[in-house]
């Protein structure tokens, strides 16, 4: 009986913690704080996918140097620009030029961006998974790859969230449908 | 059945007493369910794992455990802290898998105890917000100097664990320095170097640095661990400085102190000066020492003064008038003779210097000359009584010829246009009209040699009064317009062949002893030539005028006219007026009638009419008198009353 009065007091006192889901309505942003926003809003998640992608920009292009020293030899190194090296993404329907990116939509844009990052994590992952096994590698390029294969990790994320948003808010699936036929000259 | 009752009721009583009771031993016992916890704080040193702390409440008095729950974003799946014991109690770690810039996070902390959970309010965190980093890692303080100040260069390094050099964080320094013992801080942002330079330092002083950063958003670390530099002294280098100035002040305390020396009398006299003695002028202390007083006072005495002679009174007086009075008259002229007037000097008289006369002043030379013309003359006149009709008539031409004005001129000076000096010309002998003419003009014009150098007649005008020669030109009333009267004369007096010069100087000679003559001829025939050529002036009296007596009017024309009485037949003048004119007073004691038709005869010239019979009369020759003397108001009438027209040097304004 005790039992059943303390489980029913338990209860009573419980309940509103369950029931209640503490979502506040107004959203202030407040750095000395906890944020009271729910969501982080679309314009930040923005300028962040533009910061992990400057910075993996950057740091990619450093650990390429990097590795073209001290793995590739001299005369190849010269051939960099030439069509053999063209990047590998250009069979997917990424836009080239400044002109395709502003006839596209923002939603097609992100979508290759996506597409994009999803397929040199593959490659990176793998990049990293070697030269660790390579006892010549130096620390460095080993810290570099695999800083961006971490990052790309997490741009992807980011993209992710980014297309959610944009598209709408569902907790599971992509509502957005992606229509390829929409890019084009 | 009632027991039955009744203990059934009892039961119930019993079992409520007992819920009671144990209700209130639960309230004795003092358990409760824990307190809601609360988070305090989530931190990420750099932004790809953070932590969160939370505080308990009371547990109640029963052993609670604590929970924490985490929601993402966009999802209702609930997960529970992956880690509650790196970061120590009542934490949760959230490592680099678990840790997204890309969502929110809502965290909820659950404390549980036996008697029930209590939730602590959710939090919302957003990873790039709550970045604190730690603080600066290998903060190096050093000693530099800087062209002999020194001054401290702080470095350090970022914290290990942000990644700044990929540019993931992005953090900014700042760093304090203090003195070892103050209370204050001084503080400086570093921006995002690593480096800093602090100045202005405390020579021999301990000073405490510390540095700290912070992400661009974010919170500011901690400080770092304190360095301690210690600045050595460089105060030292200031000493040659001060010897440079105790130096410098030496050298001028130096240089006053001489120049203190070297003025030292006369400052010493300026101070204190000394107080003078007695001294008297010429007193010579030897000679007192001697004891002889004489040559003590006679020392004394000084030479120029008192003055022991009497000036000379004549050396102070000017004379005005210098008339040659020849022998015969020299008596008459002793008794006349004025204080202030006349200098009448019958040879040996001295000329003075400041009679206003001019190079023609040399009377003994005049004297000479009249001596010798009066010698000529004497026996001329005794001998020819026909010269002497002839110098009657010439001479009474020359009274009919305006010689009324002679006697201004006479007083008045010959001028014409620039200066002319008559006074000095007056004493020559009038020429005769005899056959002594030329000798007169000889003598007249020997003496007015002299004159002639003062004399300054145009030459124009005399040239004109040459071609007016025997005509009478009355009508020009130039500046000589008594030449020109007295030119009619000059044919009569000068032949032809007379030079404009030697008519010049009889001009002057002429006009000024033609008053002379007019006087003496007044009776119109008695030509006495060598007699009443000049004018003495007598004496002036109270009333400034000049009293002119001609000297040889005693000569005597024996003429029809009357005689004119010695002494009486003299001009007088009478004053100036504005214009500056001569007014002569013309005395007139005895009949001159004769005079007063002749002059008409020259017109205007002669307006002055010698109308007799009163008893003074006073003459205002209007032409005459314009021609007569520009005579300048200030010397008109002198102090003595006599005119001085030597001096006058302009011309009368017509």
């Amino acid at each position: 009986m005790m039992a059943v009065i303390q489980r029913g007091v338990w209860a009573l006192l419980l309940w509103p913690y369950l029931l209640t889901g503490s979502l506040p309505l107004d959203c202030r942003e407040d750095h000395g704080s906890f944020s009271r926003c729910p969501s982080i809003s679309q314009e930040k998640l923005l300028d962040r996918v533009i910061q992990h992608a400057e910075l993996i920009y950057r740091v990619s292009e450093e650990s390429c140097s990097l590795f073209e020293e001290m793995f590739v030899p001299f005369p190849l190194q010269l051939q960099r620009n030439q069509a053999g090296y063209a990047c590998i993404t250009k069979a997917l329907p990424i836009p080239s030029s400044k002109n395709e990116i502003q006839m596209i939509s923002d939603k097609w844009l992100l979508h290759s961006v996506l597409m994009l990052v999803q397929s040199w994590i593959e490659p990176l992952v793998y990049l990293q998974a070697t030269l660790d096994r390579y006892d010549g590698a130096p620390d460095m390029l080993l810290n570099k790859t695999k800083w961006v294969s971490e990052k790309l990790i997490s741009l992807e994320q980011g993209v992710v969230v980014l297309i959610q948003k944009d598209c709408g808010f569902t907790a599971t699936t992509l509502s957005c449908k992606l229509r390829p036929a929409s890019f084009g000259p | 059945m009632s027991l039955c009752g009744a203990m059934m009721k009892s039961s119930v009583e019993v079992n409520l007493l007992l819920l009671l009771v144990f209700t209130l031993c639960v309230k004795a016992m003092r358990y409760s369910p824990p307190e809601k916890p609360v988070l305090t704080r989530c931190r990420s040193p750099e932004k790809e794992t953070f932590t969160c702390w939370w505080e308990p409440g009371s547990d109640g008095g029963l052993p609670t455990t604590y929970a924490l729950f985490y929601r993402k974003e966009n999802s209702e799946t609930v997960y529970e802290c992956p880690d509650y014991h790196t970061a120590g109690e009542n934490s949760c770690f959230f490592n680099k898998n678990d840790t997204s810039i890309w969502v929110n996070y809502n965290i909820t902390v659950v404390a549980t105890n036996a008697l029930g959970s209590t939730f602590s309010d959710p939090v919302d965190i957003d990873v790039v917000y709550i970045v604190k980093p730690n603080h600066p890692e290998k903060v190096t303080v050093t000693v530099m100097e800087d062209k002999g100040w020194p001054f401290l260069r702080v470095s350090w390094e970022p914290p290990h664990q942000a990644d700044t050099r990929s540019g993931w964080i992005t953090l900014i320094y700042e760093l304090r320095v203090k003195l070892e013992g103050e209370n204050e801080w001084e503080m400086h942002l570093a921006g995002q170097q690593k480096m800093f330079n602090i100045f202005s330092l405390r020579s021999g002083g301990t000073y405490l640095v510390q540095v700290r950063c912070k992400p661009d958003h974010g919170f500011w670390s901690e400080w770092s661990t304190t360095s301690y530099i210690k600045v050595p002294d460089y105060f030292h280098r200031e000493k040659p400085m001060w010897v440079l100035i105790t130096c410098f002040c030496a050298f001028i305390f130096l240089i006053l102190t001489w120049l203190l020396h070297m003025n030292s009398q006369s400052l010493k006299h300026c101070i204190l000066p000394p107080v003078p003695g007695p001294k008297i002028k010429g007193f010579d202390k030897q000679l007192l020492k001697n004891g002889k007083c004489d040559e003590i006072f006679s020392a004394l005495v000084v030479p120029s003064f008192p003055p022991t002679a009497p000036p000379n009174c004549e050396d102070l007086l000017v004379e005005y008038l210098e008339v040659y009075v020849p022998e015969e008259q020299e008596l008459i002229m002793e008794e006349s003779k004025d204080l202030n007037d006349l200098c009448l000097k019958s040879g040996g008289c001295t000329s003075d210097n400041d009679s206003g006369r001019g190079s023609c002043d040399s009377h003994t030379l005049l004297m000479d000359k009249f001596r010798e013309a009066k010698e000529k003359r004497k026996p001329r006149e005794q001998g020819s009584g026909q010269a002497g009709t002839e110098s009657q008539g010439n001479q009474r031409d020359w009274e009919e010829e305006g010689s009324s004005c002679a006697h201004e001129d006479m007083v008045s000076p010959s001028i014409s246009s620039g200066r002319v000096k008559t006074w000095p010309c007056v004493f020559s002998p009038l020429p005769q009209y005899s056959s002594g003419r030329l000798e007169h003009k000889g003598s007249l014009e020997r003496a007015k040699q002299h004159c002639h150098s003062d004399t300054l007649f145009p030459l124009g005008s005399t040239s004109s009064s040459l071609d007016q020669q025997g005509q009478h030109t009355k009508e020009t009333l130039r500046p000589s317009n008594w030449e020109f009267g007295l030119s009619n004369k000059q044919p009569h007096l000068l032949h032809p062949h007379t030079r404009p010069q030697r008519q010049l100087q009889a001009h002057s000679d002429v006009n000024i002893s033609s008053i002379g003559h007019k006087r003496e001829l007044r009776g119109l025939h008695s030509p006495a030539p060598e007699s009443t050529e000049y004018v003495e002036v007598q004496r002036v009296n109270e009333e400034n005028m000049v009293l002119l007596q001609p000297v040889d009017s005693e000569r005597g024309h024996m003429e029809d006219c009357s005689q004119v009485p010695l002494g009486e037949d003299y001009s007088r003048v009478n004053g100036v007026d504005r214009d500056n004119r001569l007014l002569l007073q013309r005395e007139v004691t005895q009949g001159d009638r004769c005079f007063c038709g002749d002059r008409d005869m020259n017109g205007e010239r002669t307006e002055n009419c010698y109308s007799l019979s009163t008893a003074t009369m006073t003459q205002k020759p209007r032409v005459c008198i314009h021609t007569a003397m520009p005579v300048q108001d200030n010397m008109v009438l002198g102090v003595t009353g006599y005119v001085d027209t030597s001096t006058a040097s302009t011309l009368p304004s017509y």
